[in-house]
């Protein structure tokens, strides 16, 4: 920089000088700079079998999804027929190993469990997610007997969590009922084990009906 | 010493003193450029008891071209800037190829990435930087503005 003092007062030289060293720091204000954009938000829901979405609990997999609809059954002996007393059920669920990503062995016995499990993320805000449970009336076999959904209850467990009954026990209503809000950035998990209050003689035959749950947020 | 020389080296020590005075100098780095240019954050895992636990983090090359031109020769130390941009805090964590120093960084913060006297027109360097932050942002997308500034001893 150079500054011309001939025709200029000490002052006035000064002055000068100063306008122009804060003109350079304002001209070198240049920058790198970043856009960045938050995660995604993302629903992670598993009943049974199913893939994990992610990897070591990120639930950041990539969207879709994966695994059968598993089933749970019970054959009432005859000698128990509407004796009012609770008969377990079994399922077709291999799933015993948390998808937490935590490897915690959260149902030990599937045999007799279905996993169910549900993640939400989201950046800030306070939107939660809902998981809810949607069960028809009845169960119906091939001659069009019924058998109320309410009949089927569930108890649940966790080994090795605190919250064990993140996901309370209940029993079908034979419409939409729900089960938990998840705030951002959770993931609950535990085990259902479902039973039959057998309560009543029903006509003979194979009862089915299909049970849907859902995560949904706003 | 005439009287106008005298006058002229007191002027002149004063600028010098003024320099180191008006410490920081912001650096113009216009030439660095990021890889891309721009990221999304990806999430962490939420398992708790770990920093950032339920966060996110993205990755992204840093091109650094420092403009020094003016500095050539000084000595004086050149830290990596980030101003806080929002209430939730971004960590930035880097590695570079030696001519920087590696570092770490949290909004509103700076951090030393060189000491010494300034060897050329220009400071280049190559920078990995992990970005980290908790899930709490103001919005669903920020600017991150670094800048570079010098200490001049």
């Amino acid at each position: 920089m150079k500054c011309n003092l001939r025709r200029i007062t000490a002052r006035q030289a000064a002055s000068v000088c100063l306008v122009v060293l804060v003109c350079a720091d304002i001209v070198a204000a240049h920058a790198w700079s970043l856009g960045v954009t938050s995660g995604d938000r993302r629903l992670f829901l598993h009943v049974g079998n199913g893939a994990v979405s992610g990897s070591s609990g990120t639930l950041n997999g990539t969207a879709g999804t994966s695994g059968i609809v598993n089933t749970v059954q019970v054959t009432v002996p005859v000698a128990q027929l509407g004796n009012g007393t609770a008969l377990g059920m079994t399922s077709d669920s291999t799933q015993s190993v948390s998808r937490y990503g935590d490897g915690n062995n959260t149902c030990p016995t599937p045999s007799s469990q279905v996993m169910v499990g549900a993640g939400f993320r989201r950046n800030g805000g306070s939107n939660s997610a809902t998981l809810t449970v949607a069960s028809p009336a009845s169960r119906v076999n091939a001659s069009g007997d019924t058998i109320p959904f309410t009949q089927i209850s569930w108890t649940v467990s966790a080994p090795g969590s605190g919250v064990p009954n993140v996901i309370p026990a209940g029993t079908f209503n034979g419409g939409t009922q729900t089960l938990a809000t998840l705030p951002g950035n959770t993931y609950i998990e535990n085990c259902h084990t479902f039973s039959y209050a057998n309560s009543a003689v029903r006509a003979a035959g194979t009862y089915s009906g299909r049970v849907t749950y859902t995560l949904a947020s706003p | 010493m005439t009287m106008r020389a005298s006058f002229i080296a007191v002027l002149a020590s004063g600028l010098l003193v003024g320099t180191a005075w008006a410490n920081p100098h912001r650096l113009d780095d216009s030439l660095s450029h990021t890889v891309p240019p721009n990221v999304q954050m990806q999430w962490l895992p939420l398992k708790s008891g770990q920093q950032y636990a339920g966060g996110m983090e993205a990755w992204v090359r840093v091109n650094i071209r420092i403009d020094t031109r003016n500095w050539m020769g000084r000595s004086g130390r050149i830290y990596m800037v980030l101003p806080r941009d929002e209430a939730s805090n971004i960590e930035a964590v880097w590695t570079t190829q030696g001519r920087l120093q590696p570092g770490r960084l949290v909004s509103g913060e700076r951090t030393l990435v060189f000491a010494g006297t300034i060897p050329g027109a220009t400071l280049e360097d190559q920078m990995q930087v992990r970005l980290r932050s908790n899930a709490d942002w103001s919005s669903n997308s920020r600017r991150l503005n670094f800048h570079f500034e010098l200490d001049a001893d």
